[in-house]
């Protein structure tokens, strides 16, 4: 079917195109002057590399296994997380431990593997809302990238150091207090 | 001395300084305003651009390094010709659009006229008097619609060839509109060589002001003579893939990008020398007061403020149609030119 377009009657002095046309030309300069005159760390396009988007409340990222303060893991291996996952991406296996200094000579159970494929895994959070021991939190970081599927797969050593570097120890920044946070912040260029 | 040892003549070797500058100044300006283009056009629409290239991976210098990457990838990627291709054609075609974009700079004076010893040397590369003058770089720009047509007739591509078709019709259109206004300015000079032109202007004033109306059908007109946006009809991505250059790669596609340049800065030479003074230097009547190199760099000034307005406009308006394009060139800048003429006829004769 044919659509009718309604012309519109352009007055004589829109018609003459010219002033419109400085018009323009007005505002394309004034973009252009403001632009080269804001410095690159107050414009719009963020330099990824050197700067990093401050992610918003509730950004869902990479996860963590929460530890209590002397570094045992707070996970109980009780499947909840496993079973809420839609896109059966963690795979737990429980093992028992004793050990006197935590647990008084009861047998506990913990994680023997814990491992959640990051290639699979839909970021939905819903692992964080089924803990009921909060051990697992996703946290903002998204910068999960490998050369290979492998190294994807996270483990649980992986899980509980994610604020860590590769050696183990935590990362440091320049301006960093303790706990060591990721660097999130601004760097201009 | 070198000149010497060849044996040339001052003259000669004259001549040979000036050909070396004004080709090597094309050359070497062309690349920097691909720069100017896309830093440019970046910032107009609140973006960054191209900031990455580093030379030896440190030296990021606001992106100037792309220019160079993108000298070199062209260098070194592999050259295609399309199976049914005018190989022959296809071959000469980037030169035969090249060359005439370079010419049309030969009679554009870049500073004063200076006598040293009696001898007066020129400062543009074909001396005044040559009996061509202005209607030399118009001859050549019209020849620039070959370079164009050739390339898109050569490469066998529908695409190509719609684009071919439409940038002759619409140069040969916008040649009128040129042709006239530029008539009507002669008729105010008493003379078409570009010296008599910035002598006279410096006498009685810059042309923009004194021919307003002629000086705006000129502009719009070297628009469409040099293929830009708003007239781009010969490209025009959005239709017709990259147009009359599709088919082409390699250094070959990078001699019509560097065509389009070049096309730009003696755009902009022309309607510096025809509209805004040449190398005159504003609110001085007297044009043989300032040294011969301030008036070198006032052309300069000038002609890279007019090819800054053209990537400017470029990025300000949008794509006219083809009939709308048409319609502009016939029904308005045609008459708009004809009437200029008539009223600078009356003037002169009053």
């Amino acid at each position: 079917m044919a659509t009718l377009v309604k012309k519109i009657q352009l007055s004589w002095w829109d018609r003459l195109y010219f002033p419109s046309v400085l018009k323009g030309m007005w505002i394309t300069w004034g973009h252009f002057i403001r632009q080269i005159l804001t410095p690159t760390s107050k414009r719009f396009t963020i330099q990824y590399p050197e700067m990093k988007k401050e992610m918003p409340e509730g950004y869902r990222g990479l996860h963590e296994l929460k530890q209590f303060e002397d570094g045992s893991i707070k996970c109980v291996a009780c499947f909840m997380c496993q079973e809420a996952c839609p896109a059966r991406c963690i795979t737990i296996e429980a093992e028992e431990f004793s050990d006197l200094n935590f647990t008084q000579g009861f047998e506990e159970k913990r994680p023997k593997v814990f491992k959640i494929d990051m290639l699979r895994c839909i970021y939905c959070g819903m692992c964080e809302e089924a803990c009921p021991k909060d051990a697992i939190w996703l946290r903002k970081d998204y910068e999960l990238a490998a050369y290979d599927r492998l190294s994807l797969n996270y483990g649980k050593w992986d899980l509980m150091n994610t604020y860590a570097d590769t050696d183990g120890k935590p990362i440091q920044t320049e301006s960093s207090e303790l706990p060591p946070s990721p660097p999130r912040n601004f760097v201009t260029m | 001395m070198i000149f010497s040892i060849l044996s040339l003549t001052p003259e000669l070797s004259w001549m040979l300084i000036k050909v070396l500058v004004c080709i090597g100044f094309l050359m070497l300006l062309a690349p920097p305003l691909t720069w100017v283009e896309r830093r440019g056009s970046a910032m107009i629409q609140d973006r960054i651009g191209p900031n990455r290239a580093a030379l030896f991976g440190k030296i990021k210098i606001l992106g100037l390094a792309h220019v160079l990457a993108d000298g070199l990838k062209f260098f070194f990627k592999e050259d295609l010709i399309p199976k049914d291709a005018n190989r022959s054609l296809f071959w000469i075609a980037p030169a035969l659009a090249f060359i005439p974009a370079l010419l049309g700079f030969a009679v554009i004076p870049v500073g004063r006229s200076f006598q040293v010893e009696g001898v007066t040397y020129h400062l543009s590369l074909i001396d005044p008097n040559n009996g061509m003058g202005l209607l030399y770089p118009l001859a050549i720009g019209g020849l620039a619609v070959y370079g164009v047509l050739v390339a898109a007739w050569s490469s066998n591509n529908k695409w190509s060839i719609l684009g071919g078709m439409r940038a002759s019709a619409q140069m040969v259109s916008y040649e009128l509109g040129l042709g006239l206004s530029v008539l009507a300015l002669f008729v105010a000079v008493g003379g078409y060589d570009p010296h008599e032109v910035i002598l006279d202007q410096v006498e009685h004033g810059w042309f923009l002001w004194r021919q307003p109306i002629g000086f705006l059908v000129f502009f719009v007109c070297q628009f469409a003579e040099t293929n830009r946006l708003p007239f781009d009809f010969a490209e025009g991505e959005s239709e017709i893939v990259a147009g009359f250059h599709t088919e082409f790669g390699s250094m070959k596609f990078g001699l019509m990008g560097l065509t389009e340049y070049i096309h730009i800065i003696v755009a902009s030479a022309l309607i510096v020398t025809l509209y805004l003074g040449g190398w005159s230097i504003p609110f001085n009547g007297d044009g043989d007061r300032w040294p011969v190199l301030v008036t070198v760099a006032s052309f300069l000034v000038k002609l890279l403020f007019m090819c800054w307005v053209f990537v400017w406009v470029r990025w300000t308006l949008p794509r006219f149609r083809y009939d709308q394009l048409m319609y502009l060139g016939w029904r308005i800048m045609f008459p708009l030119s004809l009437l200029n003429l008539v009223l600078n006829a009356w003037w002169i004769t009053r």
